[in-house]
């Protein structure tokens, strides 16, 4: 309790941005999912009803995408229908921070040991590729270089998705600029 | 600032040298364990590995309670069941593995149930599940190159469902590890060297791989010096126990490093290997080592330059340019391959193997993407990128 008499507004922002980038994730998941062949191709070896979830331990915000079948995944907020199959917790939210801000490559950090893996570790191995992908379509180039190993050559999304994606990139700078501080 | 950060952990106590073996009794007393059963292999004990462990033993007024000899190569849900079994009927107190990767791991499954209670594995499985420590549990390994005496990781085959069963948890650790070089003195040339090259691969990959860190390379860094300088003389004498000592305590230093850094895309495809084409897990390892260096070379350029000094010692290191020792170090890695290959026919591609076809690299690259191992290499790898080393693994 005494940390948060000492900096409180540094704390909630954090939070509200990791919330807020899970929800911008969740449906830029699904968006890209509708578009993007190469994300297709790596969700179809989930099987269909599968559900994804990437939470900050022990309680905090959380993420859940349903592979809905033939590559596309939904968007379900925080609610689960059912027991998770996958879930990649963050140990701490300042963890979380530190990925869902760029700061942190989503491998580095399972490399740093930032996040646990419940579930099968392949379609960890997927679903990390899926997050790489994604990334590197909201970020312009030069962040995206620095959230994920390599910056695909082959982008090919409506301009439309990326620039309504890069609308909560800038807010999230924003929030990065002042908790950062 | 930089956001590098590290966790390291290893509480195995390692007990090595000559008369390692002769410290059991004594380690085992001091954990109140009075009653141990060995879990081995039909190989081990025909090799007469077990007499020296059981002659140690009984000098101290120890009797091995029981001894279960029949551990599959590839270990079930079924064969940890009736270890369990002949464990809580015998009475025994503690666990003694002796043998390679099987054995070990067939060790850790058995010390879970026998220590949680119930005869269903699989409710173990995953990451974490368990939260005490277990039954005092002891690995003498028979093999220098699995590294397994010092993971946290098993892995059971249920036979029934026909999956693999991961299980990890510190708890799985043994309290010590015994390394006695009368344990690998007999073990066959091709086996010796699949195996070294097993645990050269886990230092390097270790080394060159994303979560490296300070203290796992200084682990990696001697094992890899170790076995450059001690695995051909060891090939030549297979007599030596100063050799045979070294390459097994490497195996140990190596097993430590990967562990806190994990491996990759050797591994990756290692496995998938592994699986497709039932080659043993150390000659995969050998085998697609310099191919996977060589797909790396850009992002791990300064790490694999640095692996000269240990891979041909300090002559080399100084008189090749810095800008060429990473590469130096790959053709150091392929001369050791070929030299091996003079001694044992160790394969050094896919088609010396004799045992894949070139329609199965396909489904190999396809199943090594979806391995765990991935995730840690260095550069992120596609379908094609691990479909391209794989046709230059071929021949
Ligand atoms: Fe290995």
């Amino acid at each position: 309790m005494l940390a948060k008499r000492i900096q409180p507004m540094v704390f909630q922002a954090r939070r509200l941005y990791v919330e807020l980038m899970f929800q911008v994730m969740g449906r830029a998941l699904q968006a890209v999912s509708e578009v993007d062949e190469k994300v297709q191709n790596e969700a179809r070896a989930l099987p269909d009803g599968f559900l994804f979830e990437m939470m900050v331990m022990p309680n905090g915000s959380k993420l859940i995408v349903e592979h809905t079948g033939q590559g596309r995944f939904r968007y379900h907020d925080d609610q689960a229908p059912r027991p998770v199959d996958l879930s990649i917790q963050f140990k701490h939210i300042a963890h979380a921070f530190l990925v869902l801000s760029f700061q942190e490559k989503t491998s580095v950090a399972f490399a740093n040991d930032r996040m646990l893996v419940d579930g099968d570790i392949s379609y960890a191995v997927r679903m990390t590729r899926v997050l790489n992908r994604l990334e590197s379509f909201i970020l312009p180039k030069l962040i995206a270089e620095r959230a994920v190993k390599e910056y695909p050559a082959d982008l090919h999304l409506p301009e439309k998705l990326i620039s309504a994606a890069r609308i909560y990139l800038k807010v999230a700078t924003n929030f990065v600029e002042t908790v950062r501080a | 600032m930089t956001n590098k950060y590290y966790e390291f952990f290893c509480p195995v106590k390692v007990i090595a040298g000559k008369a390692a073996l002769e410290h059991i009794p004594y380690e085992l007393t001091g954990m109140a364990a009075k009653r141990p059963m060995i879990v081995t292999d039909k190989g081990v004990r025909a090799a007469g590995l077990l007499e020296p462990v059981i002659a140690a033993c009984e000098e101290s007024g120890l009797e091995i309670t029981s001894i279960y000899d029949d551990v599959p190569p590839d270990s079930s849900t079924t064969v940890v069941r009736d270890i369990a079994g002949i464990y809580r009927q015998e009475k025994c107190d503690s666990i003694i593995a002796v043998g390679g990767g099987s054995a070990i791991d067939t060790g850790k499954a058995v010390n879970i149930l026998v220590s949680e209670g119930g005869d269903d594995i699989a409710k173990y499985s995953g990451a974490g599940v368990l939260k005490h420590p277990l039954k005092p549990f002891f690995v003498v390994p028979t093999t220098a190159g699995t590294g397994s005496e010092v993971t946290s990781v098993a892995v059971i085959t249920d036979e029934a469902k026909g999956v693999k069963l991961p299980f990890t948890s510190p708890f799985l650790l043994p309290n010590a590890a015994i390394i006695d070089p009368r344990m690998t003195l007999t073990l066959p040339p091709h086996i010796t060297a699949a195996t070294a090259m097993d645990a050269m691969t886990h230092a390097t990959e270790a080394f060159t791989c994303m979560a490296k860190n300070p203290l796992s390379d200084a682990y990696a860094t001697s094992a890899i010096k170790k076995i450059s300088h001690s695995l051909l003389h060891v090939m030549d004498n297979p007599k030596d126990s100063d050799g045979r000592l070294d390459l097994a305590q490497a195996s140990t230093m190596a097993g430590i490093a990967f562990s806190n850094s994990m491996v990759g895309l050797v591994h990756a495809l290692g496995h998938a290997t592994g699986a497709i084409c039932h080659l043993p897990h150390g000659l995969c390892m050998s085998l697609y080592l310099p191919y996977v260096l060589e797909y790396n070379l850009e992002t791990i350029r300064d790490p694999l330059g640095e692996l000269l000094l240990y891979l041909e010692g300090p002559e080399v290191f100084a008189a090749t340019p810095a800008g060429r020792r990473a590469e130096a170090s790959i053709s150091a890695i392929r001369k050791l391959r070929d030299a091996l290959y003079k001694r044992c026919q160790l394969p050094r591609t896919l088609k010396e193997t004799g045992k894949v076809t070139e329609d199965q690299l396909d489904h190999i690259a396809e199943m090594a993407l979806d391995d765990g191992s991935i995730m840690f290499n260095p550069k992120e790898v596609t379908l094609e990128d691990a479909r391209a080393v794989l046709r230059r693994a071929w021949a």
